[in-house]
Formats: C-alpha cells, structure tokens, sequence
C-alpha cells in the first residue's frame, strides 16, 4: 500500500514517505508481508490490484502504515522534529499517515502535549499555522503542501462537524487503493447536475459546494464509490479495482479500455483459460470462445496449420487473415514457402490464405505459457485504427508482464497423453474379401494373379491377417511433457518477469518423431521518479525443433487392405512385398517415415514501448518492435525410400531450406488526455512505419553415396539451388483516434488514418479509412436506475467504418522474370533460362470494407446475468484477387480488383451467468453462439465471366454446385441423380445438372463453458458446437468405388446394391477398370459431387475439462509455499456427431485433433 | 492554478507540437512506400537490355521442355507417350489405374469441372506462346543488344512460336492465335480457323527462315558450336518443309526439304544407333538435357527394367503395341536396333529403343531429337508423289530403307507410294513426338484404323475422339471458347 502524490506539479521530484505505527520502514517488496499483518481481509484484493496494475509507482522508498479506527493517543514531547509526533500519533493510533519525507524539512520543532486525543486533534496541533493540509480517508492520513501558498491552514475547521455549515471548496485526489493518482476520474454531485474530472494527477477541485453532499467518483476499471464530504474540504479518495468482468481491462489498438466503456466489438480470452488447454498453437485455445471467430485446425500433427477467420469470409479468394499484433509488434499470418510443389511438405497441411503453398502456422511459435490475454477485435471502430491490416479483424496477444511485488517464483509440470480423437470404422478382412470377390463378380471377372494379390494372398498379403491401419499407423501414443518456470517481481518503478519453458511432444505416428520446444520470455517496465518517462521491454524467444514423417500416414491407414503385407521383413528392412518380377506389390507407408521432415525454428518478438510526458496530459510515445521468424527445413530421401525396382533409377536427395522472416516497426504518437466537467477527452495521432521481408532459399542436394551424410550437403555431389525468395513489404500509416466520453453515459470514439502500402503501383499506394462507435450506457440514466433496479448494467453502441486490404502478393504490379526452376539442373548451354514469372497489373488498388454493427450489452441482478448481443453487416467490395483468366493468356491469372461485392452479417450472443453463489460454492455458465450468413450481394456481368459457374447472386461465396443424389437404381445397381428437369439421370451433365447449392460456411458455431468452484477446486467443462456442410466419407479420402482393388472401404459401404430390387443408397461393389463391365467412375465421381458426397455434419466437442485442486493455506505454510495447484486438462476428450467420417472438424483425408490428456502441479515458490 | 497567458502560451507549444508531428509523418509516409523489385528476379526492361537475359528467355524455354517429365507444369515432354497411347503404337500396361494414361489410351478423354484429361498440351504450350509473345514484343523495342543476337533470338522466338501452334493445331483443331502479350486482348480471343493458325506458323517459319543464324550457336549466341541445340535457320526450313506439307502445298514443301537435304551439314546416319545419340549428322535441332544424372526421359519412361512394366503410370507405363511390332517388314533393322524387349515371367514386353540409356548418372550421349533429316526425306518423298515425280519420290524413300537394311520400295504409282510412305513414316517416326497420331489424322486413315484399335484398347471409337478436349478451366475463364465437339 503506497501512496503517491502532491498537489504541486513540480514536486514529483520529492519522494514521499508513509510512516508505519509499528514497524521500521519496509520496502515496497514488502507490502504483502505488512498488508496481511495490518489487514488481512485486505489481501487478496490488493495483490490482484497490483497485478492489474501496470501504471508504474511513484516512488521509490515509500513506508506503509495499516488502519485501526478509533484509536486515541496519549503524547508529550518538548521541541521534537514534527516528524516524531506524528510517527508516534501513527504508531500508537495505528492509523496510516502518509507524507513526504522531505516535507517537515526546516521547520521548528514543536512541543505537544496531549492525553487521549484524537489524531485530529494531534495533527491539528502540531501542523498548527504551518502550510500543510492534511486530508482523512478512511484508512489514511494524508500530509501536504497547501496548493495555493495564499491559503491558509483550515483543516481544524473543515474537521470540526458542524450543524449548518456554509459552501466550501472541496479539493481532493482520486488514487487507487496503492496511491497511483487516477487521472481522468469523474467526480460528480449526487442530485446535482454538478460535477468535475481529475487531472493528470488524480486532483480535483469544486467550488461552493454545499457541505455534507456526497460525491460519486468513479472511474474505468474501478469500483464507483460515494464518498460524504462531512464538511472535509480536502479529501483522499482511494478507489478500489471493479470485480465486475465489465471493468476488466481490455487491450485494443495502440491503448486499453474496459467492457464497460467499449465501443467496439472486442471478445478476450485470459491466460487462465489458454493454461487449461494442453495446445501447441494459442489460436487453438480460442476455438469455441470467441463469438465470430471460426478456427479451424488443419490436422492433428503437432505444428499444422490453423485456419482463422473473424466475422466470415469478406474476401471471395484470398486474403482473408486477420491482423496478429504480438505486444505491440505486427506478427506474420502465414509461414513462407520456398519449397518447389514436388517437394513440399503436406504433413502439417495448407493454408487457406494468401499463400497457399505455405504449411504450418506462424502462431505455433508462439509459447501460450507466455500469453497474459488474446484480444479479438472484430467491427471497424475496435480494428480501424490498425487499417488495412485488420480489415479481416485483429488478434492481440499480450505477454505476460512484471509486477510489483516481491519476487515471485512459480514453476509447472504436466505431463500427458494424446491420441487421435475420431476413428473410422473400416472393413476387417472378412468384409473386405467378401466386398472384393463382389466386385469381381459384378464385374464379370475372376482374379487375377498380377493384380488381385490382395486376395488371393500372393506376395505377403495375406487373407487370414485382418490388420488394423489406423492402429497401426496413426494408433499410437503421443507424451506430451512441459516444464515452464518464471520469476517475477519488481519496485514500484521497476518490474521484471523472466520466463522459461520446455515442452517435447511426441507424434501418434510409428518411429522416433517429436516437437520439441524450448522457449524463454521477459519482460521489464521502467518508469524514472518524476513519472515522466515511461519504459517498457518485452522480448520472446522459441526455438522449435520438429521431426515428423514428411507424409500424414492418415490418409495411407484408410485407404490400406486389412490384407496388406507387413511394414518390416524380419531382417528389420522395410518389406515392399516384392512380386515375381522382383518390382513391389505395394508402396510400404513407412518409406515416409524414412524420407522424414525436420523443421527447426527460432522465432524472436521484442518490442519496446516509451513515453514521455511533455506537458500535463500530453505524452509522446513511440512504439518499437522487431519480429524475426528463422527456419530450416530439411527433408532427406535416402534410396530406400524408393520401391527396390526403382533404386537403379533413382539418387540419393536431400532437401534443405532455409527461410526468414522478419518485420520491424516503428509507430511515433502523441497523446492528449483532457478531462473536462463531466467529460474526458483523450487525443491519439500517430504514425506507422512498418517493413517485412522475407528471404529464403531452398536448396537440393542429389547423387550422396551414403545415406549417412545426406544432412550433410558438401557430401552431395550436385547441389542445385530449387527456390529463392526476396520479398520485401512496407506499409505506413498517418491516423488520429478521439475518444470522448460524456459523463460516463456517453461514448464517442472517431479515428481516421491514410494507409499506404508497397503492393500496389504509384498511383494507388495511399487510401484513407476512418471509423466511428458510439455507445450509451442507457443504465446511468436516472429514470433507469430508478425503475429498472434489476437492471445493473445496460449499454447499446454501435459503429460504423471502412478498412481496406492489400493482402495480395508482393510486386504483383511489376512485370517479372524468374530463374527456370528445374532441379537438379544442368544448365542449357551452360546458361540459366529465365521465364516470366506473372502477368503484372501497376492498377491495383485497395479492398475495401465497410462494417456497420450494433450492440446491446445488459446485465442483471449486479450483474450476475450479462447477455451481450452484437449484429454485423460486413460489407467488402473491390475484391483483391486473382482473377482466374483462359491459360490462352499465358497465365491462369492476373491480381485484380473485381468489382464485386460480398456481405457477411452475423448475430453473434454471449450470456454469462452465475447460476450458484452460495458460501464456498459457486458455478458460473458462459455460453456464445455465431449464426453468419454470407451472401455475394453484388457481381456485374457475373454469367459472362469466369466466375458463372462458382457464384451465384444472393448465395454465400463458397457454396458447392452439386448434383442431387437420388439413390440407386433398383435394377442395375448405379447411382442415378436428379437431371434439372427433375428426372432420374445415371450421367448427369455438369454444365446444367448440378441444380443443388450446399454452403459450405457454418451455420451457426459456438461454445458453452461451465464452471464450478467449491473450496479450492475449480472445474471447467467446455464444450464446443459447430454446423456445417463437410465432405464425407464419399466426398473425401478413402475414395475410390467401393471394390477396387488393394483399397479398403468404410463399413458403412456394406450397405450396398446386390441384386435387382434392392433399395439402398451404395451402389453395387465394383472393380472399377474391367473390361467386362461398363466403369462405375463416372457415377462414383458424380456422388461426390452431388448432395450425397458434402453431408450437414453437426458435432458437439467436449473440447475441454479442467479440474485443479488448489492446495490448503496451511499445507503452504508448512512447506514453505507461496501457491500449489495440483491440476487435470483434458481436450478433444469426446464428440458426438452425426458426421459420416473421420473427423467433423478436420475431415477425412488428414489426422484428427488430438485428444491429449494431462495431470500438472503448479507451484509458487 | 494557472494564469491564462500560461495556458495560451502551452497551446502554442502544444500546437506547434501538433503541427511538426503531423507533417512529419505525413512526409515520411510518403517516402516510406517504394521497395525496389526483388533481387531474385529481374524485371521485363533489363531482361530484354542485355544479350545474356534476352537470351535467357529463350534458354529458358528449351530449358523447360527438356526438364524432366515428373514436373506437373511440362506437358509438352508427354507428347510422344500421351500421343502414342491414343494412337495405336503403345499398349498401357494393365495395372496402370492413373486416370491420364487410361484416358488417353482408351480414346476416353474427358473435359468436366472434377476431372479433365486431355488439355495438357493446350494448357503447357499457351504460357511457352507468352514467353515467345513477350520475346518478340521485348526484342522490337529499341534495345541496346548485339543485333546478331536480336536478330538470333527473334528468330528463335517465331520459330518457337510456330512449333507450338502447329502443335496445337493438330491436337485441338482451331484454337486461339495469341500473338501478343496482353492479357485483356487475349483472354476474349475466340478459337481462330487452323487455315489461318497454319498461315501465321509459316508468317512465323519464314521470318524465322531469314532470322536465324546458318551456324550453330553457343550460349553467348556470338560464336558457333558444334552442339546442336540451338534452333538455326535449318531448323525453321524443316519445320517449314513439314508445315507445307500438312498444308498440302507440295511445291514449297519440296523446295523446303530440298533445302535441308542439300546442306551439306546434315546427313542421314549409316548406323541406325547413331541417329540419337548427341550431335549427330542427321539431327538438325536436339535438346540439351538438363537434368544432373539423366540422357533422356524418354529412355528412363520407355524401357522396360527386368521387373517388368509399372504399375505407376509415371515410371514404365507402357510398352509397344502389337499393332507398332507387325509394321515392321521382316529384316528392318529398326526392328532390331530401334526395338527391345524384356522378359518378366514369361511375358514379354517390347519396348521403343530409340533412346537406350536409362541408366542415372550414366555419361551423357545421346539428345532429345526434335528434328532430324530422315523426315525430310519422308516429306520430300510424299511432296514428290503428290506432285507425281515417282522417281525422286522413290529415291527419297529408299534412303531411308536402304538405312533400315530394306529393299527398295515395289511402290511405284501414286496411291500405293503415299500407302508406302505412310507405312514408312510409321517405322521410321515411331514413339517420337506424335507423328504416328498426326499422320492419321492428316491422311485421313484415323477413323478407319482406330476403330479398330480403340475397342482392342478397351474404349470406343469415334471421329470426334481425334481432336483433344480444352481445358475446362478455360472454356470457364473465357466463355467465347467453344468445347471440341463430343465432350
């Protein structure tokens, strides 16, 4: 408990000092040790205070003194410094008095002699005819300078009740409960209209005000409180942190603000709920829980890509990524690809953005340990001020930060277990023969030995073996094990967190395969005496080190025979089942994970905040901040990674590249914070220069003469370089941002920028966006407070703004030529061919789009139920993309602005309630849902252009153009579909049949989170739900007719035709390429496309269970311990669907998330 | 607290403040955004300002058809399997389940929005077009080249040109004639008539014809060399030779033959292994392989390892039909040099042995022929017959069987000449580049030999199977393209 501060605005420079009734001065590091002495109901709220608190303290060397109320004292001193008597007043009061140590200097000493005296009447004699004022508020005294040197002293006065007093001046300051002065705080008359705001050092001043009125004082963040002036003319307020989540403080761009003050649309998700996930990716702790945010993960694999998306699809192909902020520091969206197609790496699955080459996810480098909260700001007015990079939104992840406090040290441990979430119930041997000879049958065939092995049991594949793939394959257990240590801690002027964390996560595949990560994270916030200067350092580091089959062997485990041979011959080599002819029967699944992938990454963020205060109110700031993302990849191909037949042919390769990526920034601003009677006003104007570049190089080593020196690439004896890349961005930005909020009622937020970017030619490089919220607190109003008292809490805003996108390639405006990519190539001639790389268009311009959206937020009952409800229009038009052009032209594409408009709207609710608060027992509901709807509002020309076939007016923008799947025909046994007279057709035609429009955007997602507390166990069951269309089982991998050969089939295919009359929806087992039996390809090609093969699949998750145990107070004391939390995760534990597939989330052809299971303890040392 | 003269004296500073922070950032932002092009690659200008990255454009071009065939990109290198496959010279291995060489093999091609075989060539040959375009287009503007190798590259460039779009006229019928490299002009072109594509490849051949150098060229295009891998004006007089001839214009396609078959750099190969290896007499234009470790593709894809044929339709596919095996007369020594076989199980399978070695890391000997002097004999003998000089039209074909180890021809009128020839031209041309397809089609024997062939491979014939599929992509991406009729 500290307290800081001084009605001279030049008197920063004097430290101040608190002295304590019983104790020896203490440090600031020592504050808990004294509050839980002094006040111990005190605690909890003051140590989650000076977590909260990032403003810095004032102070350097600050004494603490605890209250005790209606104390008397008994005093008698001859000519004693003041200082004496009042450290004695204090300690034999036991009230806290608080002054500056350096404010008693030079006066006379005092003589005092008192008996059972109030600490008024000993302040009241020793400050006698001294230039001090002194002010009482609860807990505290507080000795000052008189502003004005003219006054004089009144407090005896002011002290004294009195029954009619006459209008006084009231003076006071507003801090919090560690003394930080709360500047901008508003300062009313209760009935009155009257009312002021504290300047910049949390002082206030009323003139003639009626004695004996109370003041409301209430502020962002904090706890209103009214407060009896009683006739004090110079008062102390102290303000305690709100408990309520509405004043929870919400990070948005370039500054913070609370839910409660909010005009945006902006969801955040705390470190507490992204600890109880066991996730490699931070993005994936958000699935479910924010309203109008879709993730989906690209596959199970540790490392994989993630798909994001906030608010919908606003851009019809590509570039639909939000903005990733990092502390500050821009972050990159997607991962670089130097890889030629032949070699890229498809285990950790695309992209969907701009780069669709690119694998993997930037954000997997990000350690969630580290994380302190990811915000999501969605509508123009939260992302505007971001511009053209948040168009498609923006996710702001925060680092954790040092405290206040003393050092603090807390260590984790969790180990687990993961395996793959969904299976697939597939053929055993027994149905698979039976489904195989049908097919030969249906054929008019019998088998034959050089293709039909599978079941005749020729080569080692065996027909009495039933063998279980996705047992075999992607069956087994991955550990999961993380170490994650911090210490923290820091003075009032200075706070420090270090953090380090080990995780080494093994992969569900057969062999040696991991990830493994170490990642360390800090943090240092400086502030100089005179408040002034303000200094903020975070860095983070991660270096991960990921081995995995450069192939997802899920793929391979559905479509493999139970028959197939054996993976290993005794001998330990792999086996290829070699036919008579000496060439393999099979491709053996585990040559993938010979030819393996290993990725390492370093990954660095650091961003650096300071300010300085140039004039009351005013601050100077700059942003700096420097992002590098370094990784090498290297994929081996040993020969015996070829089948035997072709290792005459084929060469030892290796591949290894080589890409970084880093971005630095640098953002100059200025702030104004004003407060005016009933209002505040705060000025943002600043600038963004911002630069990415991207190197890399890919290179391929061939003709090695052993397989042990293929990382080695001087051992290769021709190297040929397969991909470079150069890529360098630069964006800046001129933007401004007012906010003005009216008497706590009223909210005004406007800011405008100009957005330039390297993307596009001269004459567009600049545009300008601006964005306006508003927002009424509806439940200030009196005739609303007065009879709506259920009501605690109501607000209605909504905004209205443009933002723009550049999210194309780089240089797309400039005619390029690019080396041949051939490798490992012989130059021709000895000279290196060149080829155009594109078709240039210098007239690019910017996306744009328009967001309007409107909110509603009410709280009940003090707000224990708390419904947000938020509506969207998202409007995006001008489309940047890559207009599909006739190959005639040289190109499948030019980047082009298509003069086409799409509209995302969504409702988008939240409710929040605490069901039970009874003694030790709470539980406490959060549910949120999403219903979008996108729709292609507007296309000129569209049944002329390319684009006929895949859009349609007033349908979403990717709805699939399929068939409709009419069954089987009971008398041949083949699919028949709806012809677009409505007739049964076995070949419909594509041009005019496919009369069904599925949309593949869901329909409605969202999550519903329960917690319950009881004691010290807090259990968390989170459960989350998404609707929509997903190829199935026909629609994706395992494909193929059913009875093909050497590939096996769901069982749910044994539902098929089998003879005339049958009625069914599988049609008749088929070996596809007799030639004795008309080719079923067609009709099996149309079923995917038809209505038939993409399935409404809805599927609830039980994404995720926690249940920690929170140790007793007194096994802590005993062992010493600051906290102790012993702990369970789970996640992915069940789905229930109705999807036909493997996996409702990731679909049928890749690994399925991991269902990961793991125990912990969490320990404060 | 303050006196007013205090609170207007900080506004001023306060706006002064303002003022300079916004101009200051409104002028950096400015200045910010421009970013040189990347230095990995250069820009259209400076490609086409030095004699080195001119002629860079070109290489780039032989460069990519002679790369491997595994690249996706590259269609143009399966010529002589897809073509073959169509025809009747190859047969599919029966294991093979690849959709691309199975529909090519059963005359079964197919152009719809989830499976399209058959628009290979038209979608590799148009992006080669746009470099030639861009070449011809870069070349004309005052430039600061060498005008020998100005004059060597735009006579590459046309002669490039004119190659594809006979290609592409005898794939797929009309098509569009792109001749330019503006993308808003040619996206809208509709298919032009192929008289009219025909004319624009001799406009081509005949520029090219006077453009290119005599003399073999080195990399540098300044000094000669013996390797025969640069286009000369040899090569555009034989491509010319063949165009007339497709054109039925039989005067110019004997001069043009004449004109080859006189220089006295060319001269057919008395030894039939010879004929592909690297630089030899008969090759008039060849390509360099490029990739380390490898001759030719077509060796490693054609024959047949002790293992027997593939069941991956990208490794050895296929092998010679019976149809190829009984064309050849008795005692033809290219039965015997150009043909192998392997036996696997008691099967025995056939294989093209043009190309022989397969061998990885094996020294490089042999070349990609694209033209070499026997067809021109075959041309001017054809030429002659339709001009009725059976003689001369005898002589040239008997060169060409006195080579295989042959008697003369008993042809000797005109019918049973152009029979002969044809059947010549099936022995001596076999699994190179598509002629055994284009021949069919051009003599008019297509409809009656596939439709024998085609149900012995498993499809059904019919006429309109001869002209390839478009894209679908494209018939999507420019609606006034119209689809070959019968898909």
């Amino acid at each position: 408990m500290t307290a800081a501060f001084s009605n001279n605005k030049e008197s920063f420079k004097d430290s101040l000092l608190i002295t304590k009734s019983y104790c020896k001065a203490m440090q600031l590091t020592d504050i808990k040790f004294s509050l839980s002495r002094a006040g111990s109901h005190l605690t909890p709220k003051l140590i989650r205070v000076m977590r909260l608190t990032t403003v810095l303290l004032l102070t350097a060397c600050l004494h603490v003194s605890a209250k005790i109320e209606g104390q008397t004292v008994t005093l008698d001193f001859t000519n004693v410094p003041i200082q004496k008597v009042i450290d004695e007043a204090s300690k034999q009061s036991g009230i806290s008095i608080i002054y500056n140590e350096t404010l008693f200097a030079g006066l006379s000493p005092v003589t005092v002699k008192l008996k059972d005296a109030t600490i008024q009447d000993v302040l009241k004699a020793c400050l006698k005819d001294q230039p001090f004022i002194y002010s009482f508020e609860g807990n505290l005294i507080v000795i000052k300078k008189e502003a004005s040197s003219s006054a004089g002293l009144k407090p005896a006065d002011s002290l004294a009740s009195s029954s009619l007093p006459p209008p006084i001046d009231i003076r006071g300051r507003v801090s919090d409960s560690l003394g930080n002065p709360l500047a901008g705080a508003s300062v009313s008359i209760k009935g009155s209209k009257r009312g002021t705001t504290t300047d910049a050092n949390g002082n206030f001043t009323l003139v003639a005000v009626k004695d004996n009125t109370t003041l409301i004082i209430s502020y962002t963040g904090y706890s209103s409180k009214q407060f009896k002036t009683g006739g004090k003319g110079e008062i102390a307020i102290f303000l305690n942190k709100s408990n309520s989540p509405l004043d929870e403080i919400q990070v948005i761009a370039y500054g913070t603000t609370t839910q409660r003050f909010s005009t945006g649309n902006i969801s955040t998700v705390q470190a507490a709920d992204i600890a109880k996930q066991p996730v490699n990716n931070p993005l994936l702790a958000l699935e479910g829980r924010v309203p109008g945010l879709f993730i989906t993960q690209g596959n199970g694999v540790p490392g994989s890509s993630v798909t994001v998306q906030i608010q919908g699809q606003n851009s019809l192909i590509n570039g639909n990524n939000p903005f990733y902020v990092v502390d500050g520091v821009p972050y990159f969206a997607e991962m670089l690809s130097t890889f030629s197609s032949g070699f890229s790496n498809e285990v950790l699955g695309g992209n969907s953005g701009t780069n669709s080459s690119s694998v993997g996810s930037p954000l997997n480098f990000i350690n969630p340990a580290d994380i302190e909260s990811i915000t999501v700001l969605k509508d123009a007015d939260a992302t505007a001020i971001y511009g053209s990079r948040a168009a498609n939104g923006a996710i702001i992840i925060t680092t954790k930060k040092g405290k206040a406090g003393p050092t603090q040290v807390q260590i984790g441990l969790q180990t687990g277990w993961g395996t793959p979430a969904s299976k697939l119930k597939m053929m055993n041997t027994e149905q698979y023969l039976t489904m195989r000879h049908e097919a030969l049958k249906n054929d008019n065939d019998i088998p034959n030995s050089s293709r039909d092995y599978d079941i005749l049991g020729l080569y080692g594949w065996d027909t009495t073996r039933s063998t279980d793939w996705q047992k075999v394959l992607i069956g087994g257990t991955a550990h999961f094990n993380n170490i994650n240590a911090t210490v923290s801690g820091g003075t009032g002027q200075t706070q420090f967190i270090v953090g380090g964390t080990y995780q080494n996560e093994t992969s569900v595949f057969p062999g040696n395969f991991a990830d493994k990560r170490g990642a360390i994270h800090f943090n240092i916030n400086t502030t100089s005496p005179n408040q002034r200067f303000k200094f903020q350092f975070s860095g983070s580091y991660m270096n991960d080190d990921n081995h995995l089959p450069r192939h997802d062997l899920t793929a391979t485990a559905l479509s493999l025979a139970p028959t197939a041979p054996l993976l290993y011959n005794p001998d330990g080599t792999l086996n290829w089942a070699l036919k008579n002819t000496g060439s393999s029967s099979w491709n053996n699944p585990l040559a993938y994970t010979i030819a393996s992938f290993e990725s390492k990454t370093d990954n660095l963020i650091s961003s650096s905040q300071m300010s300085y205060r140039l004039l009351s109110g005013l601050d100077i700031s700059a942003n700096f901040g420097y992002a590098k993302l370094v990784s090498n990849t290297y994929i081996p191909y040993p020969l015996n990674f070829n089948a035997p037949q072709n290792i005459p042919y084929s060469l030892r390769i290796a591949d290894y590249s080589y890409n970084t990526t880093s971005t630095w920034l640098i953002e100059p601003q200025l702030n104004y914070k004003k407060a005016f009677d009933f209002s505040k006003l705060e000025l943002l104007l600043g600038g963004t220069f911002q630069q990415n570049t991207s190197e890399g190089q890919a290179l391929e080593g061939t003709g090695y003469n052993s397989d042990v020196v293929l990382p080695d690439i001087r051992s290769a004896s021709s190297i040929s370089a397969t991909s470079s890349l150069d890529l360098t961005y630069r964006y800046s930005a001129f933007f401004g941002r007012i906010n003005y909020i009216v008497k706590d009622k009223f909210i005004f937020d406007l800011s405008g920028r100009r957005d330039g970017s390297s993307r596009f030619g001269t004459d567009n490089q600049f545009h300008n966006f601006g964005a306006l919220g508003i927002a009424w607190i509806f439940s200030e109003e009196k005739f609303i407070r007065n009879n709506l008292t259920f009501l605690s809490f109501g607000k209605l805003r909504a905004s209205y703004g443009t933002t723009g996108s550049d999210q194309i390639g780089d240089y797309t405006y400039l005619n390029l030529y690019n080396p041949v990519a051939i490798s490992p190539i012989v130059p021709y001639q000895g000279q290196l061919g060149i080829e155009p790389l594109s078709l240039p268009n210098p007239h690019l311009q910017w996306e744009e789009t328009k967001k309007l959206q409107g909110g509603l937020e009410l709280g009940f009952i003090k707000d224990r139920i708390f419904l947000v409800a938020n509506y969207i229009v998202n409007r995006t038009s001008n489309q940047l993309l890559y207009f599909p052009l006739p190959i005639v032209t040289g190109f499948t594409s030019i980047s082009s602005n298509l003069p086409a408009t799409v509209q995302n709207t969504a409702w988008e609710l939240v409710l929040n309630t605490v069901n039970i608060k009874s003694g030790d027992f709470i539980w406490k509901t959060n549910f949120n849902i999403t219903i979008p709807n996108n729709k292609l509002v507007a296309y000129p020309d569209l049944a002329t252009s390319p684009y006929a076939d895949i859009y349609t007016i007033g349908k979403p923008i990717n709805i699939t153009k399929a068939f409709h799947f009419l069954g089987v025909d009971p008398a041949t046994g083949i699919y028949e579909f709806a012809d677009h007279t409505g007739h049964a057709t076995k070949t419909p035609d594509y041009t005019v049949d496919r009369t069904v429009d599925i949309n593949n955007f869901p329909s409605f997602y969202g999550g519903l989170l329960n917690t319950f507390n009881y004691k010290g166990f807090e259990l968390d069951i989170f459960f989350q739900f998404t609707d929509r269309y997903q190829p199935n089982t026909f629609g994706g991998i395992p494909g193929g007719t059913p009875g093909l050969r050497r590939l096996n089939q769901p069982v749910t295919v044994l539902g098929r035709w089998e003879k005339q009359g049958d009625i069914t929806s599988i049609q008749r087992f088929s070996t596809m390429l007799s030639p004795n039996a008309p080719s079923l390809i067609e009709q099996y090609g149309d079923l995917q496309s038809s209505d038939a093969g993409i399935t409404s699949s809805f599927y609830v998750r039980l994404k995720n269970i926690s249940l920690s145990y929170q140790v007793p107070v007194k096994f802590m004391q005993e062992h010493h311990l600051q906290s102790c939390q012993l702990f369970i995760h789970a996640q992915n534990l069940l789905t229930f669907t109705n999807f036909n597939g493997l996996d409702p989330e990731t679909g049928n052809g890749v690994l399925p998330p991991m269902k990961v299971v793991t125990v912990g303890i969490q320990l404060g040392l | 607290m303050f006196t007013s003269n205090v609170k207007i004296m900080r506004l001023n500073k306060f706006i002064k403040l303002l003022l300079a922070f916004i101009i200051f950032l409104f002028s950096a932002c400015q200045k910010f955004i421009s970013v040189a092009p990347p230095v990995t690659s250069i820009t259209s200008t400076s490609a086409y300002a030095s004699d080195a990255t001119a002629a860079a454009v070109l290489t780039g071009i032989y460069t990519d058809i002679s790369g491997t065939l595994s690249t996706s990109v590259n269609k143009f290198r399966f010529l002589s399997l897809y073509a073959g496959l169509s025809a009747d010279e190859f047969t599919l291995w029966t294991n093979i389940t690849d959709n691309q060489g199975l529909l090519y093999y059963t005359n079964a091609l197919i152009s719809s929005p989830n499976l399209t075989v058959g628009g290979d060539f038209w979608s590799s040959l148009y992006p080669y077009i746009f470099t030639c375009n861009s070449a011809v287009e870069g070349l004309n503007q005052p430039a600061t080249l060498t005008p020998a190798v100005r004059k060597q590259l735009l006579g590459e460039a046309k002669f490039m040109r004119a190659l594809f779009y006979f290609y592409l006229v005898n794939l797929y019928g009309d098509v569009p004639l792109a001749l330019g490299s503006d993308y808003e002009v040619n996206r809208k072109l509709p298919r032009s008539p192929s008289a009219e594509v025909y004319k624009q490849i001799i406009l081509d051949l005949q520029s090219a014809d006077s453009l290119l150098s005599p003399e073999y060229l080195d990399g540098s295009l300044l000094s000669t060399t013996s390797e025969r891998v640069r286009p000369t004006q040899a090569a555009a007089t034989a491509l010319l030779a063949r165009v007339y001839l497709y054109m039925g214009d039989w005067v110019n396609a004997e001069a043009s033959a004449t004109a080859v078959i006189s220089n006295p750099a060319y001269s057919l190969e008395t030894d039939l292994n010879s004929v592909f290896l690297s630089n030899n007499n008969e090759a008039i234009w060849q390509l360099q392989p490029v990739i380390f470790g490898d001759n030719t593709e077509e060796a490693r894809i054609f024959i047949i390892p002790p293992t027997g044929p593939s069941d991956d339709f990208y490794t050895n596919p296929v092998y010679l039909s019976k149809n190829q095996l009984a064309a050849f007369e008795p005692n033809d020594n290219r039965r015997v040099n150009w043909v192998d076989s392997s036996i696997v199980s008691n099967d025995t399978f056939y294989y093209p042995y043009k190309y022989k070695v397969n061998a990885i890391g094996s020294p490089v000997t042999e070349y990609l022929t694209v033209l070499r002097l026997a067809e021109q004999y075959l041309i001017r003998a054809e030429a002659r017959t339709q001009q009725n000089e059976i003689i001369g039209a005898q002589i040239d074909i008997n060169a060409i069987r006195s080579r295989a180890g042959l008697q003369n021809t008993i042809a000797s009128d005109q019918s049973s000449l152009l029979t002969a020839i044809l059947h010549e031209r099936q022995v001596e041309l076999f699994t190179e580049w598509g002629h055994r397809w284009l021949d069919l089609k051009r003599a008019g024997t297509v409809n009656s030999v596939m439709s024998i062939v085609t149900p012995q491979k498993g499809g059904t014939w019919n006429t309109n199977w001869q002209w390839y599929p478009l894209p679908y992509s494209d018939l999507q991406n420019a609606p006034q393209l119209k689809q070959n009729s019968g898909y």
